[in-house]
């Protein structure tokens, strides 16, 4: 890592925590969201940009963080204890669901995962013992972090940046890893991983979990934050959201998800002025940059930063991130 | 490290003065606006609630654009913020932080009851009254007094209709067509309490599929027993199904039900079948009301289209809180909220409220509604059911 890029992300560190000061309570939200999807983004984007695989489950597994850390929140088990059980239980699910799941791949997975988003959102919807049904589940408390009560919005926004940041230095370490270099080793050219001793399905299906377990993460922080959840705010609607955030952002890449976040939450709230016009305005400008940069917005900011400097060659493998 | 310390200082520096000069700004901007009453209309305005927000909102602009043209409320102007909550509570919590963070007295809407409960907690820290379009029963059962309905909960209209068989129709024994979902179960269970209070005789109880497009099978059996009506408690597109099989069936047992049998969308979808189906609706345009004749003219010469109760209850939702507001003599969000508690409303007082209206402590309202017949494509008023 160079000094330049030190500095950079140190900056970038103190801009968001700077960021909230001084601001409304609406910005900060729309701020907390933003992390928040993040996470859910950065663990999408372990299994489509890194180890390739479409994935349309994402906020099915948002689900189950955010209804198992709302059951035990609201039995009065702590957050922190909530929220490891969710990460757990989805990296679980995530196992299982991949397991048989990946025998398939593409799109045959995207579809078994879609299958799978639509009978979660049915459970949910239909234990209503358990999970409230339709009327979903209300007034899950807000975290005390070292006697610090969370319930104002800043507090809140704090707290899901520590989350926002140690997720982002996992993420970060887990693709520094042998594992990472792994799942890079596989999108690019599976045989060639297989015939260098790669097992293929064990490692795909670890991405899997992995990316799971950082849904189940968002959702344990959606919970204590919308103080509200029920099944349709996990529907597939919502997995396709988060495809299309990982897509936009620029698939492979590490600070993808986080762009593609920022866009998918805020453009539409930039673009509201234009009244009831914003959502064609917003799927057309959507759509312009799938057809001129499949790479997202960050591989069109490399072609424009390759236009600038001729001599800087791009790395292959960086180049032939997934396309949808 | 040094520089990364002074570079932070830096960022502090810069984002201090600038925060400094935006607040100066909007000092600036926000003294000439101070003279204005901001209200915050937070509906369904894209995805799946866009047909019944767009209903409320629009039923919410025209109230206030004629309170405006009459002088606004106690001598100051209103502004109206609409906010999209797309039918999604994550955003719609956001944007009544937003509504919140904009200085608004008092909120309306959301329809969708999902939207309600999220923005209710918000509201409630705040302390904001919300005038929603819900009718949901668990929202007035929360204890929260900056909740007030536009239309009186679901749980209220099948006990009205049952007495109403009882009472006028001399109904003994009765069927029961519903649907197997909890919108279904809901209407069933209340029905099934009702009926044993009035004392019918349930001769048939025949669960249906959500989303069925076969009723020949219940309607078969519908025709087989001897009962004095049917209770059918269907959603829109069901019942007009169901309607067009009775009809090809030849029932000629009379069919009872909620808005979601005789409801407009349910008219235009069934076509001639629907008519002879009864039921009961909290609010109609078609009612005899002078008021809401009138105000339904009007609002089809605005909006090009015919309101739904949606827009009835936005529009009330405008002159409610003009009038409680003049009552208190502020517009002041808590003395708003205290003041509703309890509160009757005439329509010789407040004529914008087109039917006396009350409130109880929780919230929940009180109204006069309408037992319909439909005849020839259109909902006709048989009876007036009083308040309960």
């Amino acid at each position: 890592m160079t000094r330049i890029r030190i500095i950079l992300i140190a900056l970038g560190i103190a801009a968001l925590v700077a960021a909230p000061i001084g601001q409304g309570n609406y910005i900060i939200y729309t701020l907390t969201s933003w992390l928040l999807f993040s996470i859910s983004a950065m663990g999408l984007n372990l299994t489509l940009g890194y180890a390739g695989q479409v994935s349309l489950a994402q906020a099915g597994f948002m689900g189950i963080g955010a209804y198992v850390t709302a059951l035990l929140t609201l039995a009065g088990v702590p957050w922190i204890a909530a929220a490891l059980i969710s990460i757990t239980s989805c990296f679980a699910v995530g196992l299982l669901l991949g397991w048989p799941a990946l025998r398939v791949q593409h799109h045959f997975l995207a579809f078994v995962t879609l299958a799978f988003n639509t009978l979660l959102f049915l459970v949910l919807r239909n234990e209503e013992e358990i999970t409230g049904g339709s009327f979903g589940l209300v007034g899950m408390p807000r975290p005390s972090v070292f006697g610090i009560a969370t319930d104002s919005n800043l507090n809140f926004y704090y707290f899901a940046l520590a989350c926002f940041l140690v997720s982002a230095f996992v993420m970060w370490w887990i693709l520094r890893s042998p594992w990472g270099r792994a799942f890079k080793a596989l999108r690019e050219n599976p045989i060639r991983a297989e015939s260098l001793g790669l097992k293929i399905r064990r490692q795909t299906l670890l991405a899997f979990a992995i990316g799971s377990a950082f849904g189940g993460l968002a959702g344990a922080l959606q919970s204590p934050l919308v103080q509200f959840i029920e099944p349709g705010s996990f529907a597939l609607i919502h997995s396709l959201k988060l495809l299309l955030m990982v897509v936009v952002g620029g698939a492979g890449f590490f600070f993808g998800p986080m762009l593609g976040a920022a866009v998918v939450i805020l453009l539409p709230e930039l673009l509201r002025f234009t009244e009831g016009y914003y959502l064609i305005i917003y799927s057309a400008l959507v759509i312009v940059l799938m057809v001129f940069s499949p790479q997202g917005l960050i591989g069109l900011g490399q072609k424009l930063w390759n236009q600038f400097r001729p001599r800087h060659e791009t790395r292959r493998d960086m180049k032939k991130g997934f396309q949808l | 490290m040094q520089n990364r310390v002074r570079t932070r200082e830096e960022g502090n520096t810069m984002f201090r003065t600038l925060t400094a000069s935006a607040a100066t700004a909007l000092a600036l901007i926000a003294m000439p606006a101070l003279a204005e009453l901001k209200i915050g209309s937070i509906v369904e305005l894209s995805g799946p609630g866009a047909a019944a927000g767009t209903n409320f909102r629009d039923g919410v602009r025209m109230g206030f654009e004629e309170i405006n043209a009459a002088g606004g409320i106690l001598g100051e102007q209103v502004a109206v913020t609409e906010y999209d909550s797309q039918t999604d509570p994550q955003v719609s919590r956001a944007m009544v932080q937003k509504a919140i963070d904009d200085g608004v007295v008092a909120i309306t809407g959301t329809v969708f009851s999902s939207s309600t409960v999220v923005n209710m907690l918000v509201a409630k820290q705040a302390g904001i009254p919300q005038f929603t379009g819900s009718e949901a029963p668990s929202i007035t059962a929360m204890n929260n007094p900056y909740i007030f309905r536009t239309a009186f909960g679901s749980q209220k209209g099948v006990p009205k209709m049952a007495k109403y068989m009882a009472d006028e129709m001399g109904v003994k024994k009765v069927a029961v067509v519903w649907a197997n979902t909890e919108f279904g179960k809901g209407g069933h269970e209340s029905f099934l309490k009702e009926a044993e209070a009035h004392g019918f005789e349930i001769v048939a109880d025949l669960p249906t599929e959500q989303a069925q497009t076969d009723f020949s099978a219940d309607v078969v059996k519908l025709k087989g027993i001897e009962a004095d009506a049917a209770f059918v408690y269907l959603t829109e597109e069901e019942s007009a199904r169901f309607l067009r099989e009775a009809r090809k069936q030849g029932v000629t047992l009379p069919l009872v039900g909620e808005t979601t049998l005789i409801g407009h969308k349910v008219i235009e979808l069934a076509g001639d079948a629907a008519n002879g189906a009864m039921g009961h609706v909290g609010l109609t345009p078609d009612a005899n009301i002078p008021a809401m004749t009138e105000m339904v003219e009007k609002f089809k010469a605005k909006f090009n289209y015919t309101p739904d109760h949606n827009a009835i209850k936005g529009y009330t939702a405008a002159y409610t809180i003009k009038c409680v507001a003049e009552m208190v003599g502020e517009a002041d969000s808590q003395a708003i909220a205290d003041k509703m508690h309890g509160l009757t409303l005439t329509v010789a007082e407040c004529p914008g409220v087109l039917m006396d209206v009350s409130w109880d402590e929780t919230g929940e309202m009180s109204r006069e509604s309408f037992f319909v017949e439909v005849q020839d494509g259109k909902q006709v008023v048989k009876a007036i059911l009083p308040p309960n």
